[in-house]
């Protein structure tokens, strides 16, 4: 099964973050969600910008989203090379955004081993 | 680039009407929250807030009603928030807000 990849490269920058909720989108409706679904995945990246936004870097000046698109589901996952960036919803303050991920995506790897911030998956005809 | 948010607010008497239109996200959330706590600091009234236009919000936003919610509740005020869109209702019920809120269709 062939995975086809897109890449997004921003800012640290609150004004930008609308760039990725517009990015996913259209990658979300190219995989064949439908329009409510593509709101809840929109809704879940979006929170994990946020967070990384606010919390910031001096090491980096980007961030990046990968999205992994295959036939029947959307992987995305989030880098950055500040590896200090790494367990960002750990706090009491980010409770509101973990059970909105939690409860709008398939899956969600918080503070992972791996070499990314966080990845989440939603699967066509998987709705929560 | 950033969404636009746009707040309308109508003095009703005995409650402050506000209208947003638009979207609450990370850039435009501090806009919501300077709105809403300076009507709470100016008026001793309960607060409406009226969603028919507003088309997305994120737990910034969230965050930013249930932060005027205590502050109206310390003067001995509520919030009421009313015609919220499904995609909006969806957030309250995932985070249990809709509990905390007077919701209103």
């Amino acid at each position: 099964m062939s995975v086809d990849i897109i890449e997004l490269l921003l800012p640290f920058k609150a004004e930008y973050v609308s760039i990725a909720r517009l990015t996913v989108s259209g990658i979300a409706s190219r995989v064949g969600f439908d329009i409510d679904t593509v709101e809840d995945i929109k809704v879940a990246v979006a929170e994990v910008c946020n967070r990384i936004v606010n919390i910031g870097s001096k090491l980096s000046q980007h961030y990046k989203i990968n999205f992994a698109i295959s036939e029947r589901s959307l992987k995305v996952l989030f880098t950055c090379e500040d590896k200090s960036i790494k367990c960002i919803f750990n706090n009491e303050d980010a409770e509101l955004a973990v059970s909105i991920i939690r409860a709008l995506m398939d899956d969600v790897e918080f503070c992972t081993d791996g070499n990314y911030i966080l990845s989440m998956t939603k699967s066509v005809g998987e709705n929560k | 680039m950033s969404g636009e948010l746009n707040i309308k607010e109508e003095n009703l008497g005995n409650s402050i009407e506000v209208y947003l239109d638009g979207e609450v996200d990370i850039y435009t959330s501090q806009k919501l929250k300077d709105k809403l706590y300076g009507i709470i600091d100016e008026n001793q009234s309960d607060l409406k807030i009226n969603c028919r236009d507003l088309s997305y919000i994120d737990s910034t936003g969230l965050g930013i009603f249930v932060g005027a919610l205590k502050k109206a509740k310390q003067n001995g005020k509520n919030i009421y928030i009313s015609e919220l869109k499904e995609n909006i209702k969806k957030l309250f019920m995932i985070t249990g807000l809709d509990k905390l809120f007077i919701i209103e269709e």
